[in-house]
């Protein structure tokens, strides 16, 4: 790989040198990645394609039995990503490059202008040699500066595909210890350049991007489930037994909790609640036992209670304040007060109320949601 | 005896000669509401009164919720079964029972401000 010109020893040996913090700082990844995902077939191709007996990667300990469940969907996360993004995706594109005739002084130029290391030398836009910073320290140096590039440049070049995973790139990096690689499409074509600086640059912005996708995920989701929890229609229904006055007050708890957590004004909660709790005592007192089916939508809570009888032989008289015919059990409870029913139709926005001797009461109250007026 | 606190809970502890039930917080009382009668109470009772009352059933504790009623006093040494006052305590309704009549205490709570 390295050839006996003396500029391209010392820059092969300052590569090393530096390899020792670069090489360091990726092992880990490195080792985690190649360790679980893909590697065997990833190590195969890269020994084959940059002709290289590379020797063999003993498989790193999977890390993923000791470290618990959040670290793992972490670092499969991170996973993904090396392995999902390619080289094309990281690389700088297009490349600055040179021409074997152009002197060092125009790519010291080049170098300087564009802040880079590194310049691909092409002929005929054919990839021939790179030129590295060092190449034009030791030209300076020895009096050249001014010379075409040709003689100057390394002429051995390891080269990356664009269609590469980064995490063969890494690979790459790790395994020849450069600045960067120049990068080339299906057609043997220079089509950019890649640093591990690239791959962090991408890695980060990738990461960023997903992260704005989850917030923005997270936020339209929440809101959708606010949305759907507010037009979302709950039915309850609530078997009501005969003097069960233990369970009274049960029904109209849940309806509070449910129309609290839609936001629902107190007052308006408020009044629901009572028709419900009116509801339930008056069968719980009066009736053999019944149902009261409560739905809730966006629009109004709706409260329908049916009972079994005996039924109201007055209705009109019923509906009088301070009327009732509530036994003493009852009244010794605090019911029959005789304002069950005028509550009710107090609290409602709208009220029915059917009854006959000998068949039952249906009763059907509703309060609209939306309506801020004070009723009590 | 003219309190200056007399909207204060514990203050009219001693206005009244009251038990406290459940843990008593510093909250203003709104007003006081008398009543035996639950319809008469869910119809005409403000929320963050005290209420005086006889009754120690559990439906008391329903429509004090309900109605968002601060504390319930009951009168005559009456007491709740322990249930009963753990349900109140877990609902934030503070109970307390005093040995008066309700007459006596409604006498004594508006004397000392609570109105």
């Amino acid at each position: 790989m390295i050839q006996g010109v003396p500029a391209e020893r010392k820059r092969a040996a300052a590569k090393v040198a530096q390899n020792a913090n670069g090489h360091r700082r990726y092992k880990g990844l490195h080792a985690r990645l190649t360790g679980v995902v893909h590697k065997p077939a990833i190590v195969a191709e890269s020994a084959l394609k940059t002709g290289m007996a590379g020797k063999p990667v003993t498989p790193a300990p999977a890390v993923e039995n000791t470290s618990n469940a959040a670290e793992k969907r972490q670092v499969s996360f991170v996973q993904m990503l090396v392995f999902e993004l390619r080289v094309r995706d990281a690389m700088t594109s297009p490349p600055i490059t040179a021409t074997t005739t152009d002197s060092l002084r125009s790519i010291q130029h080049l170098m300087k202008a564009h802040r880079i290391s590194g310049v691909p030398i092409l002929a005929n836009d054919v990839l021939v040699g790179l030129v590295s910073i060092e190449d034009i320290i030791n030209a300076l140096d020895e009096g050249h500066i001014n010379d075409a590039v040709e003689p100057w440049m390394s002429r051995k070049i390891v080269t990356l595909r664009d269609h590469f995973s980064l995490v063969r790139a890494v690979a790459e990096f790790d395994r020849h210890g450069y600045g960067r690689f120049p990068v080339l499409d299906g057609n043997n074509r220079l089509v950019g350049v890649i640093t591990r600086g690239d791959i962090t640059i991408c890695l980060m912005h990738q990461l960023e991007r997903r992260a704005e996708e989850a917030v923005a995920k997270e936020a339209a989701l929440v809101a959708t489930r606010a949305a759907d929890a507010k037009a979302h229609r709950v039915v309850i229904n609530t078997d009501v037994k005969s003097c069960d006055f233990e369970s009274a007050g049960k029904l109209s708890q849940r309806i509070r909790e449910v129309l609290r957590a839609r936001g629902v004004a107190p007052e308006i909660l408020r009044r629901a609640a009572i028709i419900a709790y009116e509801a339930e005592t008056n069968i719980i007192i009066h009736s053999l036992g019944g149902r009261i089916t409560t739905a809730i939508d966006a629009i109004k809570v709706r409260i329908r209670a049916v009972d079994r009888g005996p039924g109201i032989e007055n209705v009109d008289l019923a509906m009088q304040e301070g009327w009732s015919t509530a036994g003493p059990l009852a009244r010794e409870l605090g019911f029959g007060a005789g304002m069950g029913l005028p509550n009710m139709k107090r609290c409602a926005d709208e009220f029915t109320i059917q009854s006959e001797l000998g068949g039952g009461t249906r009763l059907q109250a509703a309060v609209f949601l939306q309506k801020a007026e004070t009723r009590l | 005896m003219k309190l200056k606190s007399a909207s204060k809970l514990p203050a009219l502890l001693t206005v009244v000669e009251a038990q406290p039930l459940t843990d008593l917080a510093e909250v203003e009382l709104s007003g006081c509401y008398i009543s035996d009668l639950l319809s008469d109470v869910l119809a005409n009772a403000q929320p963050g009164v005290l209420w005086v009352t006889i009754h120690t059933h559990r439906n008391v504790v329903s429509v004090a919720s309900m109605k968002d009623i601060t504390a319930v006093l009951f009168t005559c040494g009456r007491k709740p079964e322990p249930a009963i006052i753990a349900e109140a305590a877990e609902k934030g309704i503070m109970l307390l029972s005093t040995l008066l009549t309700t007459y006596e205490t409604a006498g004594k709570l508006w004397k000392a401000g609570l109105r």
